[in-house]
């Protein structure tokens, strides 16, 4: 077999489907092909990148509004999240926030503070003391300060939320503290995460986070919410200064309950399971579809991913080639697999056969479903999203003016699929990508729209052969044996979780915390929370490039 | 929480003080006219130009019309697409056009059709993938602008415009709203959920510059929440007004700490958090509350609901401004109810014309039924809001099989207060199609020396339209 290194050298060479696009720093992902790219030696030498600043996503921002005024809260419509590069993080701090989102921000304020602040009981509870005096003013919105601002307001920050209260009180101290609050709540410094970096003392050349900026990118990463008191009090002491005490805390913040969803939450943009959602099929043309199906298959990867990242705490790759998983009733039926037990609501383990044709989520009704149409599968989708989120690779736009199209179903005289997608790889416009593309998508051809097996399709016998990189395959399972080992796998979580945490895409210059990454994430077993807590400690989420003369672009 | 509407409470028809008129503004005479009593329209005197004889005249609505996926592909868009009649294109030009098949719905109405124009942006090498028809079509359709090539890249299709798109250049003209602009400056309003991907930029028409899009509302119970649902306790609003201060003392604190991106985003915040504060410290001009619609699945009853509401904020003045997605570019709807079976991209990209033919079909259908809406709602002068509009309407290319922006289909619908001739067809094989927008520009009143960028500057408007 030839080595992968060459192997990937000759696709570079003859397509323009992995080549460099030259955008400007901070738009594009400008680390290529990790586990194939140069030695760590001939990497650049490290140098942080400029901060972003995120808006809150909606589940940031009502974790953050659950934290500050308890639940339960009026659920106001919130600006809409977009993920540009997968990632809502990307988006929240790539778009600007509309008229209309700005508007959501003042009415939810409004909505949630009224809520508390008209309920005696309630407001009695959060503030605990009696408005009309002086101290328990002051003292309220410097408590309530700190955890929505997620540090200690400034002099000036504190008279200007105290003189609100004051000021809109109309004779009522209850209806004051109500309007700072709803003003609070749409402060910058709460929809904002504003983490914008002090003076290194041990490099001049560089930012550090603050201790409070560090807690709250902690808090964010474990937890999708802000942070917690004990992160705040580990802020002021200075232990969130120093790798070792970042450390400590995400260990803690990596068993937290709450992390669960949090790392839910990121496999799920990771995997782009909101697809799922829209995901429609016609009931006539595929009897085993029903209404929950889709919600079945993402709650069967949840599962999945919960298994391995926390009840196991095992080697992420198994996600690629287990054949393990978890079914209800309607999916023990998509796969033809025995699971007594399973219900509706009831999922239960099950083993998929070591004949049958399913190994690894990417054999799994999700992946299967959200990238085919309707009527007929898609190699092309289902390829793309092989290269593009398994093992990040580029795949460029179509050259303009070239024929997007194949022949159509019906005048196609009853040919496969598979035949009619040789015209991609005939004609040299399209042969660059698509040969690059719909090979590895070709293996799933075992598996209709919805996910289930098949030995026919329309025109003849499913032929589900492919290759991946030249390496020739039988079908999804042997995809699968191959990706387990593939090291540009683990590359791609390190990088995608990068992403996630950062809210921004990679630079070149962070090519070597990333490789780092890479070696720690295997020399932990590919433990998912030992790669995060990996990532916590780099240097790459501590530090921050100075500001330069042209803002931090 | 109180923040129930009040059915039944009506305020007088209008802003609180008169509108300085657009037509007096632009003829420099503004005078003393800013100073003046509000008079209810059902008072006021029509001027011999359309204008109340107390000089505030009831200004021109603009609106943008979007349907995905173009018309059914024929002979003009390219020699691959021959082989199929040309039901889009109007046998005969000038005033009093003979419809064509799909035009046929709309022509109860006063449609003109610009037909032959297309994108003259250059189309940059790097990165590739910057002339495909959906987002070169989609961005000059709606910007006169080519797509942001910094940061474009294919895979995860993450265009986003370079300027404003043409309803925020007019919702945010000095030369639109004068100094009393609308309670909203635009609505961003939509129908269909489907979606070719998440990235927002892809369900949003309506754009503020790169980065900055506004999303549209979907659901008609929205639109009515945000046009009616003002707490019964105006006081309230005035108080949620002052508190936006601080919020700006904090929002001014921290820009001074920002590099230039983040610097211009958060600017933006601080502009519609301006917005805002006008529109609570001006609240009671609302008008009366229709009922509050249950959102129905069904696309016609969908735009019917939405389209009843926004002709309620028409004519109460609660906005001049609007754009409206039936359905998004490159839409994934699936017209099941038309027996197409796949979502309408592939179903364009199979190739089955006569599928796209019944679904252009239906798509102009629906806009001919908003149009009703707009026409069969009058002011007291006996002008309808489709006499004082100009909607320009458009789709994000030629057509779908090969992503052709030849021959891109527009309308310009109204009559724009009788700037523009009515039912014309004016064909230009090859045009700029930034003509279309300085055409429908200048119909509103909008000076527009120039439009278009990039290659698609142009200083003239599609000859026969403007009176």
């Amino acid at each position: 077999m030839i080595p992968r290194r060459i192997l990937m050298t000759l696709v570079l060479a003859s397509s323009a489907c992995t080549g460099a696009i030259d955008e400007p720093e901070g738009t594009r992902p400008e680390v290529e092909d990790p586990g194939e790219s140069d030695p760590t030696e001939r990497l650049p030498p490290f140098e942080p990148a400029a901060p972003v600043l995120p808006r809150l996503t909606q589940a940031q921002y009502r974790a953050a509004l659950v934290d500050l005024l308890g639940a339960p809260l009026p659920r106001a419509e919130l600006p809409a999240d977009t993920n540009p590069y997968l990632f809502f993080n990307i988006g929240a701090a790539s778009t600007t926030l509309s008229e209309r989102g700005a508007e959501l921000y003042e009415d939810s304020a409004a909505l949630v503070a009224q809520a508390v602040f008209r309920d005696a009981a309630r407001r009695g509870a959060l503030v605990g003391c009696d408005p009309a005096s002086e101290a328990c003013l002051e003292g309220f919105v410097a408590r309530f300060g700190r955890h929505a601002f997620r540090r200690p307001l400034e002099p000036a920050e504190q008279a200007r939320w105290v003189g609100v209260a004051r000021t809109l009180a109309e004779g009522d101290p209850w209806r004051g503290l109500e309007r700072a609050v709803a003003g609070m709540l749409q402060s910058p410094f709460f929809l904002y995460r504003v983490e914008l970096g002090e003076p290194d003392p041990e490099d001049p050349t560089r930012r550090r986070y603050t201790g409070y900026e560090m807690a709250s990118r902690l808090a964010f990463l474990f937890t999708n919410a802000p942070p917690d008191e004990a992160l705040l009090d580990a802020a002021a002491a200075g232990e969130l200064d120093d790798a070792a005490g970042v450390e400590a805390h995400a260990r803690r913040l990596a068993e937290d309950p709450r992390a669960r969803e949090a790392i839910q939450a990121f496999f799920a943009q990771y995997f782009d399971l909101g697809r799922l959602e829209r995901v429609e099929r016609d009931p006539a043309r595929y009897p085993v579809w029903t209404d929950t199906m889709a919600a079945s298959m993402r709650r069967e990867v949840e599962l999945l991913v919960d298994d391995i990242v926390f009840r196991r705490d095992a080697d992420l790759r198994e996600l690629f080639d287990t054949r393990q998983t978890f079914v209800n009733d309607e999916l023990a039926a998509l796969y033809g697999v025995d699971a007594p037990g399973a219900s509706p609501i009831a999922y239960v383990p099950v083993e998929l056969p070591a004949d049958g044709p399913r190994a690894g989520v990417l054999t799994l009704g999700a992946f299967l479903a959200m990238n085919a149409h309707q009527t007929e599968t898609s190699p092309t989708l289902r390829g793309k999203y092989v290269r593009e989120r398994v093992l990040c690779q580029t795949v460029p736009a179509p050259p303009d003016d070239i024929d997007l199209n194949l022949e159509d179903p019906e005048s196609a005289e009853a040919r496969t699929l598979r035949e009619r997608l040789e015209q991609h790889r005939r004609d040299p416009a399209c042969a660059s990508c698509h040969a690059f593309i719909d090979p590895p998508g070709m293996l799933f051809e075992q598996f209709d729209s919805v996910g289930r097996f098949r030995t026919e399709e329309p025109g003849g016998p499913v032929d589900a052969s492919g290759e991946l990189d030249g390496t020739p395959l039988a079908g999804a399972k042997d995809l699968a044996l191959v990706l387990r080992d593939d090291p540009r796998v683990p590359a791609c979580v390190v990088r995608q979780l990068f992403r996630h945490a950062s809210g921004r895409l990679e630079r070149t210059s962070e090519a070597r915390a990333l490789r780092a990454l890479e070696e720690e994430f295997a020399a932990g077993g590919y433990r998912f929370r030992e790669l995060m807590v990996a990532l916590a400690t780099s240097e790459a989420f501590r530090t921050a490039r100075m500001p330069g003369e042209e803002g931090e672009e | 929480m109180s923040r129930a509407s009040k059915p039944g409470r009506s305020y007088p028809w209008g802003p609180a003080r008169p509108r300085i008129g657009r037509r007096t503004l632009l003829r420099g005479a503004v005078g003393g006219a800013a100073v003046g009593v509000a008079l209810p329209a059902l008072e006021a005197m029509l001027g011999p130009s359309g204008a109340y004889a107390d000089g505030t005249d009831p200004g021109p609505i603009f609106g943008v019309f979007f349907w995905a996926n173009g018309v059914p592909w024929h002979g003009g868009h390219g020699a691959q697409q021959a082989g199929h009649p040309d039901l889009w294109t109007p046998p005969s030009t000038g005033p009093g056009y003979t419809p064509s098949e799909l035009l046929m719905p709309l022509a109860r109405h006063p449609v003109s059709v610009l037909s032959g124009l297309e994108p003259k942006t250059a189309i940059p090498a790097n990165p590739p993938g910057q002339g495909d028809g959906h987002m070169r079509g989609f961005m000059v359709g709606l910007t006169g602008d080519r797509i942001r090539p910094d940061g474009f890249d294919h895979p995860s299709h993450t265009l986003t415009a370079l300027r404003p798109s043409v309803d925020q250049h007019v919702a945010r003209h000095p030369g639109f709203y004068g100094d009393e602009p609308s309670r909203f400056r635009s609505l961003v309003l939509g129908v269909s959920e489907a979606r070719f991907h998440d990235y927002g930029h892809w369900n949003a028409i309506s754009y503020n510059g790169p980065d900055s899009l506004n999303l549209p509302m979907l659901r008609p119970s929205q639109l009515h929440d945000q046009l009616f649902d003002v707490p019964a306790d105006l006081a309230q609003l005035g108080g949620r007004a002052r508190v936006l201060d601080a919020v700006m003392e904090d929002a001014a604190a921290l820009r001074a700490r920002l590099g230039a991106r983040d610097r211009g985003r958060l600017d933006e915040h601080l502009t519609h958090l301006s917005e805002i504060q006008r529109r609570l410290d001006r609240s009671a001009a609302t008008c009366e509350a229709p009922a509050r619609p249950v959102d129905s699945g069904d696309l016609d009853e969908r735009l019917d609901q939405m389209a009843e509401l926004l002709a309620v904020a028409l004519r109460c003045d609660l906005t001049r401004v609007f754009s409206m997605m039936l359905t998004s570019p490159a839409t994934t709807h699936v017209f099941s109810h038309l027996g197409v079976p796949d979502g309408m991209h592939k179903t364009c990209h199979d190739g089955h014309w006569e599928r796209v033919r019944a679904i252009t079909a239906y798509q102009m259908e629906a806009f001919a039924r908003f149009l009703d809406v707009l026409a069969g709602t009058t002011d007291a002068t006996g002008a309808s809001l489709l006499d004082r509009a100009c909607i320009y309407a458009t789709s994000e290319y030629g057509e779908g099989w090969k992503h052709s922006t030849a021959e891109m289909p527009v309308l310009l619908a109204g009559r724009a207060c009788g700037a523009l001739n009515e039912r014309v067809h004016a064909r230009e094989r090859g045009g700029n199609l930034a003509q279309a927008h300085v055409t429908a520009l200048r119909a509103i009143g909008l000076e527009t020396p120039s439009w278009g960028w990039n290659g698609a500057e142009t200083t003239e408007p599609v000859a026969g339209l403007l009176a």
